[in-house]
């Protein structure tokens, strides 16, 4: 496997601009006899068909959902970061990139991060201009707020959903687009195979969700925005439906997978209540603008927290990060509330969580101000918990909640499968090994509305076709191969259910792979995963037909890639011996238990080229270079 | 957070195996409920256990189970999205209801929105009333500097209250009419209190309704139930500014 | 000459509705002045037979009567084909099925109340306007208000008009888009106000049933509502 990044030359403020004069373009009149294959209808898909639609081209686009709305980027909630400046507190292109390579911990590559603080305002601009219903100052101007790892007020909002937002703004681009005839959208459509001819991505398998019928669709070029894989711990904020089966189908058709072991933890999630427990559900992050985070100092203080008096409180973010104090990113949050949790300073029945406290700005701002800004919050947390977080501390708990890893791609945003692109969380490219709040939103609609039209189109005008159709070996021999797998998956009629099955991997995940990962506990998982799998190949239970709307089929298919997937994680994060952004080798720490990095080391994006069933991945690594901006050790005290 | 006791709870849930199949209710009981568990992590429970026995699940629709995507939709004990106000059934808990409670639980039954099998309907009409002009029609990368034009924040307010719509159907189904106008009301709301929305106002309330219409949904007779359901609680002035748009575009614009 | 626009009034949803609102909003404003013109039987018989001499022998009046009765067939028409629609496509088949909290029983019962309307008016007009008016307006109006079952469907066609205007006159203004927050909580009472009125038809005949026109004469009073 050969990792070209494909960066373009020049100045890092030229490469975008001069790259998009380079690439070749496809004249308009040619333009719809292209066919565009569009995997997932979040904002990266979404905004993908609705740009490459208002281009001409022949855009397909399948989403395993009824509907393109209901993709999981509806469910972000804090804002989307942009380099505006508009309050003058000194933000520019070069701080939201200095900010996101730092926030990364220097595992992203320079020039496509430089390019997406560069985008970053033209995706305001589109946004406020489809409709997008931005939240404002009494001016009529747009309103910023300060988030996670950043001194520059710099994401703007829509109350408490942007993610919805944005993406119905996307949606009702991409809807235009339907109307024009240029986007045909196909729900409740599962990818199962990317179908490769000649060294080409040149198609896909789909499996019709309603009727079971594997479909063979064929196209010039390939867009993966399938979103991220955080539900391989069973227990995330994803959405039950996030799989990693799309990525894992094209890591088998041969594009590399990078840093798979790079996973967020968010700290201000909802704790869990018990082992009935489906999802864990995340409250924002700008909730850590006004809640003040703390435990007893007391180990195993059972008092009602408000019993507890203010000198008996440890705000632990705010004396262990004087600077920041709770703002700090997410990756060191998370893990200074499990350092705590696990040092028995746990709050609430399970010693599981540790307290977000509003009573200080309740007194500053007043409650109304506080309903105002973060009314909804509250309301979640209510109807959840039952608790009354107006009244008492609300208890909090990392979880996972956003995969940097993902499919390598070069600046192209094309995967090592020519043809084969990759975009938004699908992909592993900008936020290197933690990404700062506020800015998957802004990732998922750079890829899709500005990179993808130049990209892609330069890829069709320089290409060469042959002609295919879905007679073709290669897409029968694909629809055969997935065929198999359900006929086995229905075979075993074993005694587990998926969710069982699924649970077991993700408590093996999150104990052993989750916030700190020792050789040790990496290695204990490395054995145990494949138990679990040939269990799960052993035991699985799945009832219904294969032809029919099946819902069991669908969550068996993709815990199934979950199980194979898990190895190639836990195997990316022994690999990696170094501590940096979310993935925290606790044999690598600084006298203080902070993160230490090993540059030297491990200043590359770890790539992972599929060898066959049952080989050894193999390894390859893009090194890593920083130009711009000075390695350092990333201090928020 | 006290430690609540399990407990047990007959659940009876349609089941029909294909939309042209004949459907009926059946009963199963639910044991070791834990009031903290969510409704829906009740039927998770049922799933397996009906799994395990070799039958076949219940088949029902949810995903992000945050109340925020939509996909997740039931009419439990009579009450569209269940008994809470203004939520969506993924937000619904346990801790409703009681030991030896017999909890109907029945698919979203509206016309424009066909039964698919057991607890999953058909919504793609919705995504058809988008397309017909749910929309701004500004290509990328065609925009001036978002702050080129200024919205009053009242207005922006008002244009999200709308917005906030999350396209889960609960107005149509709880609608006496089956009618969808809250849904199309909110849309031509938002896009009509932007000005961004503004030199498509007219052709878009005359699109929309008509593609709503022609999708078979029912009439409105303003008895606000929409209103009283929606998770989101959009409010049927949306519904009032639709009519005048709609009016006012068909007596006073040129189409 | 394009008239898609008037086809689009008839034959959309909102379209339809408006003329429906529009219509019940001219009935209600024709509803009031038929009331007030009820209140001059208090001032007697000469009054009240003068005002509908009046009436009778102004040549605009039969056109008055045309325009009614064609806003009349508007309304009923739009109503009963909103109403067929909603019929066909009302969800059913649940086996439990409440209702959330913006029913009222106004609301709910305005296809029963139409028809007991419009049944009531067939009476009516069949008892006042298609009949001998040579024994004089005066006592044929007071003269069937002694009678006690036509007092009784009397109140109850009142009744139903009440109940039909608490929800079909605040219904008017929100489909004709007339929503505002600072109105709609005044245009919500002054519909219920407006229905409450419609009582005052029944009051009024209960009046004439009680005799008490009669007793007050005979003690020598004379009522005085209008001057």
């Amino acid at each position: 496997m050969k990792l070209d990044a494909q960066i373009p030359a020049g100045p890092i403020e030229k490469k975008w601009d001069s790259h998009k004069f380079n690439l070749k373009l496809v004249n308009p009149n040619n333009r719809r006899k292209y066919d565009v294959l569009i995997v997932g209808s979040g904002l990266a898909g979404a905004s993908a068909a609705a740009s490459l639609g208002e281009l001409g081209y022949n855009v397909k686009v399948f989403t395993l959902h009824d509907s393109p709305r209901r993709a999981h980027s509806i469910a972000a909630q804090g804002g989307i970061n942009a380099a505006k400046n508009y309050t003058n507190d000194g933000d520019s292109v070069w701080r939201l990139f200095h900010d996101t390579v730092k926030g990364g911990d220097y595992r992203a590559r320079e020039a496509n991060v430089y390019r997406l603080a560069q985008i970053s305002n033209q995706i305001i601009d589109h946004c406020a201009a489809i409709g997008v219903p931005f939240g404002r100052d009494y001016s009529g101007l747009l309103a910023n707020r300060s988030f996670g790892g950043a001194q520059v007020s710099r994401t703007f909002y829509t109350r408490g959903q942007t993610g919805q937002q944005l993406l119905l703004g996307a949606y009702s681009a991409m809807m235009r687009q339907v109307a024009a005839g240029t986007v045909t959208v196909l729900p409740r459509r599962e990818m199962v195979d990317v179908v490769v001819k000649n060294g080409q991505a040149r198609g896909l398998t789909v499996r019709n969700l309603l009727t079971g019928e594997l479909e063979s669709h064929s196209g010039h070029a390939v867009l993966l925005c399938t979103g991220g894989y955080a539900n391989v711990f069973y227990l995330s904020t994803n959405a039950a439906t996030c799989n990693v089966s799309a990525a894992w189908a094209a890591y088998k058709r041969g594009a590399g997978f990078a840093n798979p072991c790079f996973t967020q933890i968010h700290p201000t999630c909802i704790p869990r209540s018990g082992e009935h427990q489906s999802k864990l559900t995340l409250m924002s992050e700008s909730l850590r603008n006004d809640g003040r985070i703390w435990v007893p100092k007391a180990k195993g203080d059972k008092r009602p927290a408000n019993d507890i008096p203010e000198a008996e409180r440890d705000y632990f973010l705010e004396r262990r990060y004087p600077a920041f104090g709770n703002l700090v990113p997410r990756d060191i949050a998370s893990r200074a509330a499990k350092t705590v949790v696990d040092t028995g300073f746990g709050t609430g029945p399970t010693g599981q969580s540790v307290y977000l406290d509003f009573r200080d700005s309740i007194k500053r701002k007043g409650i109304e101000n506080i309903r105002g800004e973060y009314g909804n919050l509250f309301d979640m947390y209510y109807q959840i918990t039952d608790e009354n977080g107006y009244k008492a501390p609300m208890r909090i708990y990392p979880a996972p909640h956003y995969t940097m890893g993902g499919l390598w791609v070069d600046y192209n945003l094309m995967t090592t499968v020519p043809g084969l692109f990759a975009m938004g969380e699908a992909n592993f490219s900008d936020h290197g090994a933690n990404r700062l709040g506020a800015s998957a939103l802004m990732q998922g609609l750079a890829d899709g509305f500005f990179i993808a039209p130049s990209t892609v189109s330069g890829y069709l005008a320089a290409g060469k076709f042959e002609a295919v159709s879905s007679g073709d070996k290669e897409f029968t021999d694909s629809s055969r191969q997935v065929q198999e797998r359900i006929n086995r998956l229905l075979s075993v009629k074993g005694k587990k259910t998926p969710s069982e099955l699924h649970r077991q991997l993700g408590n093996v995940m999150w104990n052993d792979v989750g916030m700190g990962r020792t050789e040790a506990t990496l290695k204990k998982a490395l054995k145990k995963i494949p138990e679990i799998r040939e269990e799960f190949w052993n035991n699985i239970a799945v009832s219904g037909a294969d032809k029919d709307f099946n819902q069991t089929l669908e969550k068996a298919m993709k815990v199934a890639d979950f199980m194979e997937f898990a190895e190639l994680f836990v195997k990316d994060a022994l690999e990696r011996k170094e501590s940096c952004g979310g993935h925290f080798r606790e044999e690598s720490c600084t006298p203080e238990g902070e993160a230490k990095r090993d540059d030297a080391g491990f200043s590359h994006a770890a790539v992972w080229e599929y060898q066959g069933e049952g080989k050894e991945a193999a390894l390859h690594k893009e090194a890593l270079s920083f130009e711009h901006i000075k390695m350092a050790e990333r201090s928020y005290k | 957070m006290t430690k609540s006791k399990h407990f047990c709870v007959i659940v009876r849930v349609w089941r029909q195996a294909g939309p042209q199949e004949p459907g009926r209710m059946v009963s199963h009981k639910v044991q070791d409920v834990s009031p903290d568990m969510s409704f829906l992590e009740m039927l998770d429970i049922l799933n397996d256990d009906l799994l395990k026995k070799g039958e076949t699940p219940i088949a029902f629709e949810s995903d992000c189970r945050e109340g925020i995507c939509g996909c997740c939709g039931l009419v439990v004990n009579g009450d569209v999205h269940g008994p809470d106000e203004h939520s969506t059934v993924c937000q619904l808990h346990m801790r409703r209801f009681k030991d030896g409670d017999v909890i109907t639980v029945e698919p979203w039954r509206v016309k424009s929105f066909p039964v698919l099998k057991d607890l999953v309907v058909d919504r793609s009409s919705f995504d058809r009333l988008i397309a017909a002009g749910g929309f701004i029609s500004v290509n990328t990368g065609a925009a001036q500097d978002a702050n080129a034009i200024p919205i009053e924040k009242d207005k922006a307010e008002e244009a999200m209250d709308a917005a906030a719509c999350i396209g889960c159907g609960a107005c149509v189904v709880s609608c006496p009419n089956g009618a969808a106008m809250l849904f199309v009301g909110a849309k031509i709301s938002q896009l009509a209190l932007l000005p961004q929305g503004g030199p498509e106002r007219a052709a878009r309330a005359l699109n929309m309704v008509q593609a709503m219409d022609k999708e078979g949904f029912g009439n409105c007779t303003n008895e606000y139930e929409c209103e009283a359901v929606c998770p989101k609680d959009v409010k049927v002035a949306n519904i009032a500014r639709m009519n005048r748009e709609f009016l006012l575009a068909n007596l006073f614009s040129k189409r | 000459m394009d008239i898609t626009f008037l086809k689009r009034l008839a034959t959309t949803s909102i379209g339809r509705k408006a003329l429906m609102a529009v219509s019940g909003l001219l009935l209600g404003g024709f509803m009031l002045v038929h009331l007030a013109e009820n209140l001059l039987l208090f001032k007697g018989e000469a009054a009240y037979n003068g005002w509908v001499d009046l009436l009778a022998s102004n040549p605009v009046t039969p056109l008055l009567e045309i325009g009614l009765l064609l806003i009349f067939i508007a309304h009923i028409i739009t109503g009963v084909w909103v109403r067929v629609e909603d019929f066909l496509n009302a969800p059913s088949g649940y086996e439990a099925r409440n209702w959330q909290g913006g029913r009222t029983i106004g609301s709910a019962t305005m296809l029963y109340t139409a028809a007991a309307v419009l049944s009531y008016l067939t009476y009516h007009m069949l008892t006042f306007r298609f009949v001998d008016h040579s024994m004089g307006f005066y006592q044929m109006v007071t003269g069937a208000f002694r009678s006690r079952a036509f007092v009784v469907v009397y109140i109850a066609g009142s009744a139903a008009l009440a109940l039909h205007l608490s929800h079909g006159m605040q219904s008017a203004f929100q489909t004709l888009g007339l929503n505002h927050p600072k109105y709609t909580p005044l245009i919500k009472i002054g519909g219920i106000l407006v229905a409450v009125l419609m009582t005052g038809f029944a009051l009024i005949s209960v009046y004439y049933l009680l005799g008490i026109d009669l007793k007050a004469a005979e003690a020598g009073y004379q009522v005085v509502i209008i001057r």
